[in-house]
């Protein structure tokens, strides 16, 4: 790839630009569906720009107590790891960057967000938000781990750490994605934790911590954040849809109806059940993820090592 | 008035998504149930991109409820401030407007516009949710002429206003006349 071409795919196609445009896109729909099952219209399809451009002009205020680079760093270097995850998932085809363990890689980045959830809670220095962040930390130690295992599964069953190659091993032999469907369970509950999701939105929880982790943000900071957390929903939608659909077509409006069906599907998956649940407790949700979450994918585990020594 | 393309997305934005934010001033809590009946998915206030916020940070309207009490007098200043600008205030209730039948009362400062600058008030004990996202539209549409035409300059004598004209020069209002535009 020559410089040009390197530059377009990063900041363009299908690179940064797609990434925000997809993510405004699909909070939408997320919103949109997520009306419709309360039987009402919903917002607009321009909302979530219309929202991103207020916070772009509103005025920012930081709080006395906090630390003014940590405030104003932190919602960019989260953008950042998700944008730089984006580039090693697969989109229309092959990757912008693949290699052997970019799906190492791509979970890795996706934790920076989290972290910097919960550093930016704990510098802006209110009470609502130390509660959020100290929240947001132990669900990460919750959803970590069976996300981590349901996605590694698979990849163990193909025998290949790079996700393009996982994608194209299970388009060969697509009937082996069954074996698989308990870990895209997991997966998809793990997601909604991370994504900070009914019934794991307890960082956020808007009626007891009044915003959780985003207290003290306003303005563009917060913009960013919000942008952050859609494209997370992207890059996971995509990564799923990489790793658990096996379809892969030579014609490339068919590879790109499939990437937008798939991803779109999962986005609905997840959107019922924000949309059927209540929010649980923080005990009670670190206990179903170490209970039941963690041993079903441990159990998958198990099963893909055995598969793999029959299969070859 | 001639403004750039990244200022009239912002205004635009700004119309387009009021996050709002419920704050009780006092009130007997029959206008605080109607605000709440407001956010309800039957109404949808979703529609016009509205959503309700936790924290003032967040919020771009302050729905305000109920007489202003000695008690809440400051926390309504506190809240008010620790909102980002460009920021709106809605009076919801007779007693937000005006005191209402608490007015006068011992532990009573006033209405909400006896603290904070009120940008439109929803008249009725207890205001009907309709009449509530009325207002709030009232209010963007309000906007939206201000943001076109700039803010409106006041001149009063004492209590009573005298004239009223836009930035550039429209006369908008005058005393001893008929009421020139809307
Ligand atoms: S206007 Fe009526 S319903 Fe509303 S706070 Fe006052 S007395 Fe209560």
């Amino acid at each position: 790839m020559d410089i040009n071409s390197t530059l377009i795919a990063v900041f363009l196609f299908p690179g940064l630009l797609f990434l925000c445009a997809y993510a405004t896109t699909l909070e939408f729909v997320d919103r949109h569906v997520y009306a419709r099952l309360q039987n009402r219209q919903g917002p607009p399809w321009y909302q979530p720009i219309a929202d991103f451009l207020k916070l772009m002009g509103k005025e920012v205020i930081i709080p006395a107590g906090a630390d003014k680079t940590m405030y104003k760093l932190l919602p960019l270097v989260s953008f950042a790891a998700v944008a730089t995850a984006f580039l090693c998932v697969p989109v229309f085809g092959p990757a912008v960057k693949a290699f052997n363990g970019d799906l190492i890689v791509v979970l890795y980045l996706l934790t920076i967000p989290t972290a910097c959830f919960y550093l930016a809670g704990w510098y802006s220095t209110s009470i609502y938000a130390t509660i959020g962040s100290v929240r947001a930390l132990t669900q990460l130690f919750s959803y970590e781990v069976p996300l981590f295992m349901a996605l590694l599964a698979p990849a163990m069953l193909a025998g290949s750490w790079s996700i393009t190659e996982i994608s194209a091993y299970y388009t060969a032999n697509p009937l082996y994605v069954l074996f698989n469907l308990p870990a895209l369970v997991v997966a998809l509950l793990a997601v909604q934790g991370k994504l900070e999701r009914v019934p794991f939105d307890l960082p956020e929880a808007e009626t007891e911590l009044a915003g959780g982790t985003f207290v003290e943000y306003s303005g563009r900071y917060y913009a960013m954040f919000r942008m952050t957390v859609d494209c997370e929903l992207v890059v996971l939608s995509a990564l799923i849809a990489a790793i658990f659909v096996p379809l892969s077509f030579d014609i490339w409006w068919m590879e790109v109806l499939c990437f937008f069906i798939s991803t779109l599907l999962i986005v609905f998956v997840l959107t019922f059940i924000r949309a059927t649940m209540p929010r649980v407790r923080i005990d009670q949700m670190v206990r179903f993820c170490w209970i039941y979450l963690t041993p079903l994918a441990m159990a998958q585990i198990i099963l893909n090592l055995f598969l793999r020594g029959v299969v070859g | 008035m001639g403004r750039g393309l990244i200022r009239r997305a912002i205004d635009w934005g700004t119309r387009k998504s009021p996050w709002i934010i419920h704050f009780n001033a006092g009130s007997c809590n029959g206008c605080d149930i109607e605000v709440v009946d407001a956010l309800t998915p039957r109404y949808d206030l979703e529609r016009f991109g509205m959503l309700q916020q936790g924290t003032p940070r967040h919020a771009d309207v302050l729905v305000c409820t109920g007489a202003v009490t000695l008690q809440t007098r400051d926390r309504l200043i506190q809240i008010y401030e620790q909102m980002p600008e460009p920021r709106f205030v809605v009076a919801v209730g007779t007693c937000a407007c005006s005191g209402g039948i608490f007015d006068g009362c011992y532990g009573v400062v006033g209405g909400i516009d006896a603290v904070i600058p009120v940008s439109a008030y929803v008249p009725g004990c207890a205001a009907r949710p309709e009449a509530i996202i009325d207002g709030v539209v009232k209010l963007l549409t309000a906007l939206k002429k201000q943001q076109k035409e700039g803010p409106i300059v006041v001149k009063a004598e004492g209590d009573e206003i005298v004239k009223a004209e836009t930035l550039s020069g429209e006369v908008v209002y005058e005393k001893d006349k008929e009421e020139v535009s809307q």
